[in-house]
């Protein structure tokens, strides 16, 4: 009996079980952490999504055109395409408004300083469109002295549009292709991606 | 007041291209205006040299992307004078119907962007561009192409016509009239369109004249000049097509003049189609390329046409394979060189409705 008594092991775990007790009636009437804030991280999940699906909506391009191509994108934003349904507004004058710059014709050595002013000009997340082969990779003016070949060597371009001039429904395909960058999807092979490694002049 | 100056461009909506406008403005009032060109510059004319004579013609489109076809023409008709080739009947008037319907599509295209510089937004833009869309249809199914339609070979042209052509074509003109009608009601009519463009930017006929000024522009100011009828090419002087004429020279005369033009254009279609129809030989193809070019005689060619925007001439002098030298005049510039003339002297705000009824396109001045 005594040894019952006196084992120690027992009376500790009594002991140790009533600290735990009070442990947790102690912490319960400790005041609460906030709950805004807790909920708010929650949230943040919820919200990330909400901006990537309103940022993907609500793309607008640019009002800027350089060359033939830019009579395609009148095409493109006349009666032929309804682009308004997938979120492609209005073009806007000023790049402040904008999210997304399609660069559509030749590039000279003249224009080039000012198409880079333009892309610093907007505000990010921003995105841009080599649309046409002289955007892409200076076209059939390649042997020319004023030409620089490709808009990729002055901003980083997101998607490439190629035809000569491209018809506006591939346009409007390449911009439903930007959509799914936006959503974080692989859109093409991200080894061919010139985006991360801009070349200089 | 003391003047300001005003810079406009190059990245402007209603330039039409690449354009820096250099105004110095007096209140309201323009003093003097200083045209920048060269933004789209890329030296056609130098790659013209190191191309054999038929690789060239896709370079010759891209300078007026709004008519492509009319250049293209231009520079195989003047392949064909050098090397005196004979175009054959029957691709004589397609050339002449294609032409014609490029015409309308450029026309088009102009009100439409005419009146939104204006500030009359999008409602002709859209009509014009349905209308547009019908012509391109047409073209994209002879040639293979919507814009860039690379149709023309020595003496005809890549391929052969589809057969309901003559009855599609038919069909559009009748589409084309009754459409292009209607714009009379919402564009002449408006109150705001003629006071915006009545007596404002008049280009009188002496000036006219001396800064070389051709096309509608020419016509507007009350000059009976065009190249279809000074110096008929193809059948032009088998029709008895009329040339509209305006005496004011204001920019309300330039839209006239070019809107009745889409009508003398539909005239001339009918009856190109009527002698097409009447042909018994319909064969339209022309000779084969062939990448060493054809035998050209060392000599001066010079080709005139009556481009949309006015009149388009190439100086080339051949050689055996590709060509010497060609030199290319294009009608925007001239038309371009008038604006600090006829917008001196007038309001700040109306110098895009002077500029748009020029109707210039910047690479075919930048070249």
């Amino acid at each position: 009996m005594s040894d019952e008594f006196n084992s120690g092991s027992n009376a500790e775990e009594i002991i140790n079980a009533e600290q735990k007790m009070t442990n947790l009636m102690f912490k319960s009437n400790e005041i609460k952490p906030n709950v805004m804030f807790l909920k708010l991280k929650d949230l943040m999940k919820y919200t990330n999504s909400l901006k990537t699906w309103s940022r993907k909506n609500s793309v607008w391009p640019m009002l800027f055109g350089l060359a033939c191509c830019a009579i395609e994108l009148m095409d493109f934003g006349a009666e032929r395409i309804d682009a308004e349904r997938k979120g492609y507004l209005l073009f806007r004058g000023t790049p402040r408004q904008c999210d997304v710059m399609i660069v559509a014709g030749w590039v000279t050595k003249s224009i080039a300083p000012r198409i880079k002013r333009l892309y610093e000009q907007m505000l990010s997340p921003k995105y841009v469109i080599a649309y046409g082969e002289c955007a892409v990779c200076g076209g059939p003016w390649f042997e020319s002295y004023n030409i620089i070949k490709g808009v990729d060597q002055i901003v980083p371009v997101d998607i490439y549009v190629a035809g000569c001039p491209p018809k506006p429904e591939n346009l409007f395909e390449a911009l439903i292709k930007l959509q799914k960058k936006i959503n974080g999807d692989e859109i093409g092979n991200s080894e061919r991606s010139i985006s991360s490694n801009i070349r200089k002049i | 007041m003391s003047i300001m100056r005003i810079n406009i461009g190059p990245m402007h909506p209603s330039t039409h291209g690449l354009l820096r406008l250099i105004v110095d403005v007096d209140g309201d009032k323009i003093e003097n205006i200083e045209p920048r060109i060269g933004f789209l510059h890329r030296g056609v004319e130098k790659l013209l040299e190191n191309r054999m004579y038929m690789q060239s013609p896709p370079f010759l489109e891209k300078i007026d992307y709004v008519a492509p076809m009319g250049w293209d023409e231009l520079f195989v008709a003047s392949i064909e004078q050098a090397t005196q080739t004979q175009v054959k009947e029957a691709a004589q008037y397609i050339r002449m119907i294609l032409l014609e319907f490029q015409r309308i599509a450029s026309h088009l295209l102009w009100i439409g962007t005419f009146l939104n510089d204006l500030g009359q937004m999008f409602t002709i833009f859209m009509w014009a561009f349905r209308e547009r869309a019908e012509v391109l249809k047409l073209l994209e199914d002879i040639s293979g192409s919507r814009m860039f339609y690379v149709n023309f070979r020595l003496g005809g042209l890549t391929r052969q016509i589809p057969e309901d052509f003559v009855e599609r074509a038919f069909k559009l003109t009748d589409y084309l009239e009754a459409k292009v009608t209607q714009y009379k009601d919402i564009i002449d009519d408006s109150s705001i369109f003629i006071q915006r463009t009545k007596r404002i930017g008049v280009l009188p006929k002496d000036i006219a004249i001396a800064y070389g000024v051709s096309g509608p522009v020419l016509r507007a100011s009350g000059i009976h000049e065009d190249v279809r009828k000074s110096k008929p090419y193809y059948a032009y002087d088998k029709i008895n097509f009329k040339i509209p004429i305006r005496i004011n020279g204001d920019s309300l005369d330039r839209y006239k003049v070019r809107y009745e033009e889409i009508f003398q254009s539909i005239y001339i279609i009918r009856k190109c189609l009527d002698y097409y129809n009447g042909l018994s030989n319909k064969d339209v193809i022309g000779l084969p390329i062939k990448l060493i070019g054809p035998p050209a005689k060392p000599d001066i060619v010079i080709t005139q046409r009556e481009l949309p925007r006015g009149e388009g001439l190439i100086y080339m002098i051949p050689a055996p394979q590709k060509p010497y030298r060609v030199a290319l005049r294009s009608p925007a510039f001239s038309n371009l060189a008038a604006l600090p003339k006829l917008a001196t002297g007038s309001k700040f705000a109306d110098l895009f409705s002077i500029l748009g009824s020029l109707d210039i396109v910047m690479p075919e001045i930048d070249k």
